[in-house]
């Protein structure tokens, strides 16, 4: 777990490039939710309302000793966020190459070495789900198996959190797996035996953090988290009015994406959106700062 | 030509001062571009050492402890839980699906400084020392060691609001808990102030009329 400062990740994400502008073309679906908030003492500000330097720095420093306090759980859940980020990327250059082993005869030996990216994509989406679970209950510090209390939460997310559940929705779900992506993941996930699971990138990346004890007991935890959650998934989706047509359409005017090849989109957002890690930066300092405020 | 000899000579003498404010200016941006350590920095290296002690004191009160001096939904309000971590508990004020203040019990114990500042207070809501922090909170201290604050996260929830919602939090019953051991000095709740006068309480909870 990185030992940087919890300052240097909030003052250095990005303010372009194609995270934030794959998450600007989500505007649509929550309207004014997510401002991309950069700086550490920007941050301060905007969740407190306060702008005297004394109460900043004192804010800050607080902010500081509680994140660098690895009992806090804040160091994991920023772990979770990267690493589910780093290895899902992992698995879009596997979906790549067995795409590419499908076309090209040369390199089909490489389907046989990667996933089918239907099943790989519903796991990672599985998997991506729970750690957004996990990463809540050690932010928030409820006990690390909670999905019911992480149920009541979900239905008060908003600004940066909302926007990383929306693009899970979107980029992870609709984009790769179609209007039923929800159903879809819920059957591949049931479907698997543990030993599928601990083959999966995203899973492997993740997987010292995800309650069940073992991989069975794992598979058991995330099909549980994963079926109780496809209800509000569900709601969004027809609440929201989504389509993978929009989505793709919205996404179309941030981003370069040549829509006659759109077999790759998911695999290329796996690969260059990072957006849990940055949402995931912003969710994790917002929640510092109303604790650091509360306890000075 | 002779245009071409003036201009010549223009030029020269401009290269003669614009080449030194050039240079000042490159060197100029060049110490700018050298970002500032951060304000923090100190803070930082002091508890991402090895041995650091710990963020939270090892006898701090879970904050599963505070839950249930939370108020409950009223009307109008919904309380919602949001934290619960090592010696702090947060509960959410939503109205009409907005976040308009934020409820919270912290232990000092570890923490001495949030504790100190009740030492300059001059009121007392409930009986207990009160202050002001920023534009947006409310705290009290109760037993010289539990922070109760209220934090104002829309305009229009008041500094009486703010105040009326500590006093909605089960102040007496938090004063059952152990009270603070350290040497620190204990914080008098001021005797010569008249106490202040809440807003009245709509809620199932009235004031601790005599705090311990």
């Amino acid at each position: 777990m990185s030992d940087k400062a919890i300052y240097d990740h909030v003052d250095h994400l990005p303010t372009g490039g194609m995270t934030v502008m794959a998450l600007k073309s989500l505007d649509w679906v929550i309207p004014g939710q997510w401002q991309n908030l950069v700086g550490f003492e920007k941050t301060i500000t905007a969740v407190t309302g306060e702008t005297d330097p004394a109460l900043i720095k004192q804010i800050g420093d607080r902010a500081v000793t509680l994140y660098n306090d690895k009992h806090e759980g804040y160091q994991r859940a920023l772990w979770l966020y990267q690493t589910v980020d780093a290895a899902s990327g992992a698995l879009g250059a596997a979906a790549l190459a067995n795409k590419v082993g499908q076309d090209i005869s040369f390199l089909g030996i490489l389907k046989n070495l990667t996933p089918k990216p239907e099943k790989a994509q519903s796991i990672d989406l599985c998997v991506k789900l729970v750690v957004e679970l996990v990463a809540f209950c050690q932010i928030n510090g409820i006990p690390g198996d909670s999905i019911g209390d992480f149920l009541s939460a979900l239905k008060d997310y908003g600004g940066e959190s909302l926007m990383r559940m929306a693009a899970l929705v979107c980029f992870d779900g609709l984009i790769p797996l179609g209007p039923d992506f929800a159903s879809k993941g819920l059957s591949v996930i049931k479907g698997m035996s543990p030993s599928d699971l601990e083959h999966n990138q995203t899973f492997k990346g993740v997987r010292e953090l995800i309650p069940g004890g073992n991989s069975a007991g794992q598979l058991g935890f995330i099909t549980e988290s994963f079926e109780s959650t496809k209800g509000w998934m569900d709601n969004f989706v027809s609440s929201k009015a989504l389509t993978p047509d929009r989505v793709v359409d919205n996404l179309s005017k941030f981003v370069d994406i040549s829509k006659d090849k759109l077999d790759y989109l998911g695999a290329f957002l796996d690969m260059y959106v990072k957006y849990y890690q940055h949402t995931g930066i912003q969710t994790l300092a917002h929640r510092l700062i109303e604790r650091s405020v509360a306890e000075i | 030509m002779i245009s071409a000899r003036l201009s010549t000579r223009f030029f020269t003498h401009w290269r003669k001062v614009f080449v030194p404010i050039l240079l000042s200016l490159v060197v100029l941006v060049s110490a700018c571009s050298q970002s500032e350590p951060s304000q923090f920095a100190k803070t930082q290296e002091e508890t991402s050492k090895r041995n650091a002690p710990a963020a939270v004191a090892k006898g701090a009160e879970q904050g599963s402890t505070f839950n249930k001096f939370f108020p409950d939904s009223v009307s109008g309000y919904e309380v919602v839980p949001a934290q619960e971590k090592n010696g702090f508990a947060e509960y959410k004020v939503n109205k009409g699906g907005k976040n308009v203040a934020v409820l919270s019990i912290n232990d000092t114990v570890g923490n001495p400084t949030a504790a100190t500042k009740f030492q300059s207070s001059t009121a007392t809501i409930a009986g207990y020392p009160t202050v002001e922090q920023g534009t947006t909170g409310t705290a009290v201290l109760v037993n010289n060691r539990y922070q109760v604050k209220v934090l104002s996260r829309d305009p229009a929830f008041s500094k009486a609001d703010r105040a009326a919602w500590i006093q909605k939090i089960n102040l007496r019953g938090l004063a059952k808990l152990p009270a603070a051991t350290s040497s620190l000095p204990k914080v008098q709740a001021p005797k010569a102030q008249v106490p202040k006068t809440a807003p009245a309480l709509p809620g199932k909870l009235q004031p601790a009329l005599n705090p311990t």
